[in-house]
């Protein structure tokens, strides 16, 4: 058996926090287990080096959304899962742009919690309905490009299909729809800011065959886009 | 946003009205006062086709700065080569007057100053009192030509006085009545604007009312049955009624204040109905959605009440911006295909059910 992977929840709400604990103890292959709760990041700063290799991060503490925090977690090694209410898509986008592994709303946390904490802990995409939801709505300039099909299998998703489903659909295997979605997600960690993080999921994604380093298109700005950039060459950064 | 501010709409309105006053009053001084003067002295110049000549010259170009002004604030190119044509056929004429009566017979001193009004009126005030000045200089300059005396400075300066002063008048009284103009719209403006601010904080203010209520006959009855124990977590019917309800709570937060007639509001007033039944209903948007057409969203709500009646237990409603369009799809357990039509105003639904699970599709496209 493999070993646990160790979690801390940071989340100024008692009530989610004692709620996540028993979503994490009810998970039937104990996969993970909780080490610390606290309801500030304060704890988590003066530790001299990570006490848990998951932080479940909830976006507002104490009235404040700590967005901005996560490259500083990030930083000090740590594996950031937002755990949060504000939903919108905006928001998701700064997240994972800081470098946060995944996004799961409130509403979603049951199902999809558990099994994003220990996607994270292996440096494992793991993309939520919501976050499917901030990439389909995502307009920036700079957001990375996804293929007809990379772009079909995440709606049906957020739709709300079963991967199998959104596969049968398809005419493509539940493994390929997994594919297509992980690949959205490795680009999107090959865009925008640096981070440990996102260089670590990158660098999974292309170990596990997700994506080839040279279909990791690195920022290209519309007057760089109209000049045909080559698409070979490093990850981006 | 493509709406013009109303601060810009009514200040330019009066900034019109202003230019079309100065318009009129350049033209009419060139044509009765400067033209009357012209036929007036008509023998005294050594040739009166000459000053007819300039008085022509000047006369298109007040044509002219009419039309730039009335096009729009002209930029310092074409405002100052009217200017110069006004300066230059003004000194001309001068220059061609008869030495001895050159003030007395000068008719385009008077003109050449309006038209430098006329063109650098919405221009930096500077730029007037520069023209204003090269063109009294520039007759003054004709005058010591000819001869200075005691006799023709005084009249050349009470001309100065005359002439200059007006314009130069006219040119504050039109600046003052602009400043005054924007100071009116600015302030209608805002007032405006708070009677808009009113307007919203009404609707939203019902919106939250309207929320409050849902609650009040949904959520708040069922806590308390929980709280006082006579509704059972244990009873499979209890636990329906709580995933309706938390469905129900969790839209009405994420709701917003929406826009009535939207396709939005619609779905959620579809969704309202088929919760009376006890089926929890998500909706979730993705990106901006485009307005659709009243015909083709009664094709895509027809579908959502279909859907939502032959749902058991639960429904998910999305709707997100695509390519063109939209395409608003639903999750349901309904264990079997929903006699939908195929097509419909623009409107391409799919089905597919697969392990008693319906995904239905319909997309709008704008094209």
């Amino acid at each position: 058996m493999e070993q646990q992977v160790t979690v801390a929840i940071i989340e100024d709400h008692p009530v989610v926090t004692e709620g996540v604990a028993s979503w994490i103890r009810s998970d039937p292959g104990q996969r993970v287990r909780l080490v610390q709760t606290a309801r500030d990041l304060t704890g988590l700063r003066s530790a001299p080096r990570p006490s848990a290799d998951v932080v479940i991060l909830d976006l507002e503490l104490l009235g404040e959304l700590v967005t901005t925090q996560i490259p500083e977690l990030v930083a000090a090694g740590y594996r950031v899962v937002a755990f949060s209410g504000h939903s919108d898509p905006v928001i998701v986008m700064e997240t994972l742009d800081h470098g946060a592994h995944a996004y799961v709303s409130k509403d979603e946390g049951r199902d999809h919690l558990v099994e994003a904490v220990l996607a994270a802990a292996a440096d494992r995409p793991y993309v939520t309905r919501s976050q499917a939801r901030a990439i389909l709505a995502d307009r920036r300039p700079a957001r990375p490009e996804l293929s007809q099909q990379e772009r079909q299998a995440l709606l049906l998703w957020f739709q709300g299909m079963s991967k199998a489903s959104v596969g049968r659909r398809m005419s493509i295997s539940e493994n390929t729809v997994r594919q297509y979605i992980s690949r959205v997600r490795a680009k999107y960690a090959a865009s925008g800011r640096t981070a440990p993080s996102k260089d670590a999921l990158l660098a999974r994604a292309i170990e596990d065959g997700v994506i080839k380093p040279g279909e990791i298109m690195p920022y290209k700005s519309f007057a760089q886009a109209a000049a045909d950039y080559p698409s070979e060459g490093a990850p981006g950064r | 946003m493509t709406a013009v501010p109303p601060t810009t709409i009514m200040s330019g309105r009066y900034q019109r009205a202003f230019t079309i006053a100065v318009v009129v009053l350049v033209a009419g001084w060139h044509l009765a006062g400067a033209g009357g003067q012209l036929l007036d002295y008509r023998p005294a110049y050594g040739s009166f086709a000459f000053q007819g000549a300039m008085w022509l010259v000047m006369a298109l170009g007040i044509a002219a700065g009419s039309l730039l002004v009335l096009r729009g604030a002209p930029g310092w190119r074409p405002a100052w080569a009217v200017a110069v044509i006004a300066l230059a056929a003004s000194t001309a004429a001068a220059a061609a007057s008869p030495a001895a009566q050159m003030l007395a017979v000068n008719w385009a001193w008077g003109s050449a100053g309006w038209m430098g009004v006329l063109v650098l009126l919405h221009r930096r005030f500077a730029e007037l009192a520069w023209f204003l000045a090269a063109e009294a200089l520039a007759t003054l300059g004709v005058q010591v030509w000819d001869g200075l005396d005691r006799t023709n400075l005084a009249g050349f300066l009470a001309l100065l006085a005359w002439s200059t002063g007006a314009q130069v008048a006219v040119a504050a009284g039109v600046r003052a009545l602009d400043l005054a103009a924007g100071q009116a719209a600015a302030a209608a403006a805002s007032e405006h604007a708070a009677r808009e601010r009113a307007a919203t904080a009404e609707i939203i203010r019902a919106a939250r009312h309207a929320r409050w209520l849902a609650l009040q006959e949904g959520a708040v009855p069922l806590v308390a049955e929980l709280a006082v124990g006579t509704a059972d977590p244990g009873d499979a019917q209890v636990r329906i009624r709580c995933a309706v309800q938390a469905a129900r709570l969790r839209r009405l937060l994420a709701e917003g204040d929406e826009v009535p007639g939207s396709l939005v509001h619609e779905l959620h007033a579809s969704a309202d109905v088929a919760e009376r039944r006890g089926v929890a209903v998500e909706i979730e948007t993705a990106g901006a959605l485009p307005q659709v057409p009243g015909p083709a969203r009664r094709v895509i709500t027809d579908a959502a009440i279909a859907i939502l009646t032959a749902a058991r237990s639960q429904t998910r409603i999305t709707l997100a911006a695509v390519a063109a369009g939209i395409a608003v799809s639903f999750v349901a357990d309904t264990g079997a295909v929903v006699p939908l039509p195929a097509v419909g105003e623009g409107v391409a639904i799919e089905q597919q059910e697969d392990d008693g699970m319906l995904w239905a599709e319909a997309r709008w496209n704008s094209r």
